[in-house]
């Protein structure tokens, strides 16, 4: 049963790329929204259900393989999540996105949710990694959707490459794993040992790190903005990022073991979280800086995981997936009214007030200004900070600042009060599934409630950090510093580029894209045309040492008036000889027998008599000379 | 039965040669013919008992030469029969892909039902000296359709295919007879000389592995004897590099497994690193050329060497560890399953090469682009193609991936780490094409270009369906 819930989506997907190809009528466009929504209520139902029961299934296939999924504890809880969080965003995109192509789209969103449902639900390192690539894979088809724009086919590539870099990485867990316990279930992980250990946990954690856009490889999420946004939503709320930190999460007891473990995960995610919040802070796309922010963000979550805490990781996850999903949905109505992604040409508070509104809970939540369930969830990170060491908490709360101000400028340069016209369209599903989403954000307000630990205890995810009153008061107060400096920046007129000399090239994550592809990709495919050419090379030498020997053989048979190789030279005259005989008899026959001109036939025979002609008496030569020495070394070993 | 399923096609060959139908009767004429050993083999899996403690089922065999200890059997084990039905497949899909056979078709089509019946001779025989007749033949063959119905200048890739390969035969001749003298009463019974060990702890033992592993490299083909592969490739009707890439590749590391892996244990123990060695070179280097070329038929021609690289990589981990050992098993599943997968996706990718010759004359992948629009199915076909190929899971090329790596992992894991390089670069290189080919601004070749036709996209789509046929042992 516990595999319906990836399952159905995958075929929900395909069923919609090939029935819906363009939603040209309305009824289509109902359907497949329909459908899409569905979907993706059956499955977390289904996996409410399938977590209730605990289930657990598995198969067997060939001698070593088997496949295995369990809902209990947090997987489960991740199970429902994703599809109650990313339902409105095949909804929106039916509405939203062009005709062409329609179909192939939502489909390929909701068969994303069923490819992320069985990463998540994954008992094994094999069913991971199915999952895993089948996402990869999806997300090469979503980011380059509209193909006919060579940029974005390229941006595909360019993701695609960098992740599959990264489940490089899985295949190294996979193979330490089974050499030490002879299989590939999570249970038995515990069992790993040593340095098969090591390169079991640099395995997965150069996997998620590389999923979840962690520096170096942030980047690749400014590649993936290239995809139309409803793709942008799906990708950084509860899938595809995500899965790099809920495969920490989820491996977490194992994953500690490894001394190097905390440390190098801790530093990675306090350097992006940084390092994507000055990004984001200089970033003048729209989408880039939501995906900046994705990554620091998600480096967050890095931290707290490196700092001990996964249940406070996975519960700022939840909470940055609804919020961000809302963020993207708002800023695709903004591109699509403003006719550019670039914030500087937009301010749309007075042309789109509804969407300025929903799109302001958003980003007051990712702000982390109270009373939403985000600004809860990264408190708690800023506590389990600082239980690791109390520079720490002090140095993620200060740079939750950072945060504050670049979603305040992002929010006053996109929906701040402008003069533009309102726009002519009516986008009444889509700002409803904004509003979906919103409604989520101000729902998870709840957590501010004490008391809550029951609750929590319930799904296993209790395990969360004791908090000081002063990490909170700094870490408040560093937020309304930052939305504070938003403000003024916007009313100096500094706000796009916060008077930063580099404004561009900070935004651009520090220059890693231009280094990666001088550094990295074009040696490779330097080395790849050299190596071509070396393969011709290679092909010429072979080609001269065959001619070398035809000539020592030319030159050994004139010389050779007797002996072996006249006897060699005169077997090789009556073969051939034999060999043409056969031939032109064969000729011969078939052309009694059918009474066709043998044109065909006889080009038959030439070439067999060539073939005859041309290597007999090598064959002969090769066979009388071998027998000779093999015989003579087996009598004198035997 | 399994003799049956040899000699059908050979007859066929030979009523197509005397009789002479014309075109259209003779394509469905071969694909009957090689529908029957496809049934055939079905009905021997349905047999096949995997739990059975016998080393190979169904033996048939026929007295031929007692007094030199050779002797016509046939039979099979998980190995044989798998690839023995994606044999009869992969003929199957090329006898129905339509291609120009210069008003020949009779010959061509008994040419092709020739080669069939030869390469299942040569995956059922369990004689060694029967083993070398049909792997001999096997060859002439390919010579003729590369030769006669290939493009370019196809004699001169046919015959650098025929002398190169031959060369590879001859050692193998020569080492088979070294197995043979060196066994005691003298057989070339493989079960009996995998029993017998004949060559263990004796000084040739090392020239007879040699003599093995170079000729199979060649056919397989590893770095640096593969040079053969592109010319024939480039130059042949793409049929034709459908078998020779989906099933004569094969033949190197079925021979590999059939013969040095079994007969000569400590042997291949001895040679396994170095084996391992190369297949890690052929891997990386394979992808790497691959990657340089922009000639569609190369690029995919070079993927094979780094595809069978990782089958020999999985071989040769095996060869390293002892028979009951979990690892080596794992790792003999994930080649056997890589030269299933290897065979199936890669005889898909070089049928969608000849669409592309047929349509346009030209392999060129610069001259094409946005062909997405003008041709959706054959677009289709090439992204399942391309992402099975770079291993996409539900594919078989992941699970042949993942299986090999693994166990090197286990065994020679700085091996492992350069291979998952090659790895990478499969994927870059793959997405590189479809990127190139069909997706971008349309070009100007793509405004002629049909879409694949009904029995095109049969063909390409059924190997592409195509599942894994049994679980081997």
């Amino acid at each position: 049963m516990i595999w319906i819930v990836p399952a159905l989506p995958m075929l929900a997907g395909l069923l919609l790329w090939v029935t819906v190809h363009q939603a040209e009528s309305d009824s289509r466009r109902r359907g497949a929204a329909g459908v899409a929504l569905l979907t993706a209520c059956t499955s977390a139902v289904l996996a409410i259900v399938a977590a209730g029961f605990e289930a657990e299934a598995s198969v067997r296939w060939g001698s070593f393989l088997e496949p295995s999924l369990s809902a209990s504890g947090a997987a489960g809880m991740v199970a429902i999540l994703v599809p109650l969080i990313a339902a409105p965003i095949p909804l929106y995109a039916t509405y939203h996105e062009p005709n062409r192509g329609l179909g192939r789209l939502t489909g390929l969103l909701v068969a994303f949710i069923g490819a992320m449902q069985l990463l998540v639900l994954a008992e094994d390192l094999f069913t991971l990694m199915v999952g895993w690539e089948l996402v990869s894979a999806l997300s090469w088809g979503l980011i380059a959707h509209d193909w006919r724009d060579g940029q974005s086919a390229k941006a595909a590539a360019h993701a695609l490459n960098v992740t599959r870099f990264g489940s490089l990485g899985l295949f190294l867990a996979a193979g330490a794993a089974f050499s030490s316990t002879g299989s590939f279930a999570y249970a038995q992980l515990g069992e790993v040992a040593g340095s098969m250990r090591t390169l079991l946990v640099a395995g997965i954690v150069l996997a998620a790190v590389t999923k979840s856009a962690q520096v170096p490889f942030s980047p690749w999420l400014y590649s993936a903005m290239a995809g139309p946004t409803p793709v942008s939503a799906l990708l950084h709320s509860a899938t595809m990022v995500a899965a790099g930190v809920y495969v920490l999460v989820r491996l977490h007891p194992v994953l500690a073991a490894e001394g190097w473990f905390s440390p190098v995960v801790l530093g990675i995610g306090l350097a992006t979280f940084v390092g994507g919040g000055i990004a984001a802070a200089l970033q003048g796309h729209i989408k880039k800086v939501l995906a900046a922010s994705t990554s620091a963000q998600y480096g967050l979550m890095m931290v707290a995981v490196g700092a001990g805490f996964p249940a406070a990781a996975l519960l700022h996850l939840f909470a940055h997936a609804v919020v961000k999903a809302q963020l993207f949905l708002a800023a695709g109505l903004a591109i699509s009214t403003a006719g550019t992604a670039e914030l500087r040409h937009m301010r749309l508070g007075r042309a789109m007030p509804a969407v300025a509104l929903l799109s302001a809970i958003g980003a007051a939540a990712l702000a982390g200004l109270p009373p939403f369930g985000a600004a809860w969830t990264k408190e708690q990170i800023v506590a389990a900070g600082g239980s690791y060491a109390a520079w720490l908490g002090l140095v993620v709360a200060a740079a939750g600042g950072l945060s504050a101000l670049y979603v305040t400028r992002f929010q006053l340069m996109a929906f701040g009060r402008g003069d533009r016209p309102k726009p002519q369209s009516r986008l009444s599903v889509p700002v409803a599934a904004l509003g979906a989403l919103a409604l989520a954000t101000v729902v998870l307000s709840i957590a501010w409630i004490p008391g809550l630990e029951p609750a929590l205890d319930a799904v296993g995810l209790s395990e969360l950090p004791a908090g000081k009153p002063w990490e909170l008061v700094v870490s408040i107060g560093a937020v309304i510093l930052g939305v504070y400096a938003a403000f003024g920046l916007d009313r100096a007129r500094r706000l796009a580029r916060l008077g930063v000399a580099r404004a561009g090239w900070i935004g651009d994550w520090f220059g890693i894209p231009t280094v990666a592809e001088k550094a990295v990709v074009q040696p490779w495919l330097r080395l790849a045309k050299a190596a071509a050419t070396f393969d011709r090379v290679v092909d010429r030498g072979v080609e001269r040492s065959a001619q070398a020997g035809r000539w020592a053989s030319r030159v050994t048979a004139r010389l050779g008036e007797r002996g072996v190789d006249e006897i060699v030279e005169a077997l090789a005259a009556a073969m051939a000889g034999l060999g043409r005989w056969a031939a032109s008899s064969a000729e011969l026959i078939v052309d009694r027998v059918v009474k066709t001109a043998a044109g065909a036939t006889g080009y038959v025979a030439r070439d067999a008599s060539r073939i005859h002609t041309g290597m007999l008496h090598h064959n002969y030569l090769f066979v009388a000379v071998g027998t000779i020495v093999l015989t003579a070394s087996a009598a004198v070993w035997s | 039965m399994l003799s049956a399923a040899i000699f059908i096609p050979l007859v066929g060959a030979l009523l197509l040669s005397l009789w002479r139908p014309d075109e259209r009767l003779s394509r469905s004429a071969a694909l009957g013919f090689s529908a029957l050993p496809l049934l055939l083999l079905v009905w021997a899996w349905r047999r096949f008992d995997p739990s059975s403690p016998e080393l190979f089922q169904l033996v048939e065999q026929l007295s031929w030469m007692p007094s030199i200890g050779a002797a016509y059997r046939v039979g099979l084990d998980g190995i044989s029969l798998a690839l023995g039905i994606m044999t009869a497949v992969l003929f199957m899909a090329a006898s129905a892909f339509p291609v120009d056979t210069k008003d020949q078709a009779p010959q061509y089509y008994a040419w092709l039902l020739f080669l069939l019946g030869v390469c299942l001779g040569l995956f059922l025989a369990l004689d060694l000296l029967l083993f070398y007749v049909f792997f001999d033949l096997t060859l002439v063959g390919m010579y003729f359709l590369i030769g006669r119905w290939g493009h370019g200048d196809p004699q001169r890739a046919a015959l650098k295919f025929f002398l190169f390969t031959f060369l590879g035969s001859l050692t193998v001749l020569l080492a088979i007879l070294g197995l043979y003298l060196a066994s005691d009463p003298r057989t070339f019974d493989m079960a009996e000389l995998i029993a017998a060990q004949p060559l263990a702890g004796s000084g040739a033992a090392g020239i007879v592995m040699f003599g093995f592993l170079f000729g199979f490299a060649v056919k397989t083909p590893l770095i640096p004897v593969h040079t053969w592969l592109p010319p024939a490739h480039v130059d042949a009707p793409a049929p034709a590099s459908t078998i020779l890439a989906g099933v004569m590749l094969k033949i190197g590391t079925f021979g590999m497994i059939r013969i040095p892996l079994v007969m000569m244990r400590d042997t291949a123990r001895e040679f396994a690193w170095a084996l391992a060695a190369l297949a890690t070179v052929s891997v990386v280097y394979g992808a790497l050329v691959s990657l340089g070329q922009r000639n569609l038929k190369a690029r995919i021609a070079y993927t094979s060497v780094a595809h069978m690289g990782l089958v020999v990589l999985g071989i040769a981990v095996a060869a390293w560890l002892p028979a009951a050992d979990a690892t080596r098993r794992l790792a003999l599943s994930g080649a056997v399953v890589g030269m299933i997968a290897h065979g199936l996706i890669t005889g898909a990718l070089f049928l969608m090469a000849g669409v592309f010759w047929k349509r346009s004359g030209s392999y060129d992948m610069d001259s094409f682009g946005g062909l997405a629009g003008r041709a959706p199915r054959l677009t289709t076909l090439a992204v399942v193609g391309c992402f099975g190929g770079l291993g996409l899971p539900g594919l078989l090329q992941f699970i042949a991936d993942f299986q090999v790596l693994a166990a090197a992992v286990d065994v020679v894991p700085v091996f492992a780490v350069i291979a998952l390089l090659g790895l990478l670069l499969l994927a870059a290189l793959f997405v590189q094409l479809l990127q190139d080919v069909f997706l971008g601004e349309p070009s100007s070749e793509a405004g002629g270009f049909a879409d694949t036709g009904a029995s095109e996209t049969a063909a390409i789509g059924a190997l592409l369906l195509a599942k894994r046929p049994s679980d081997d042992r």
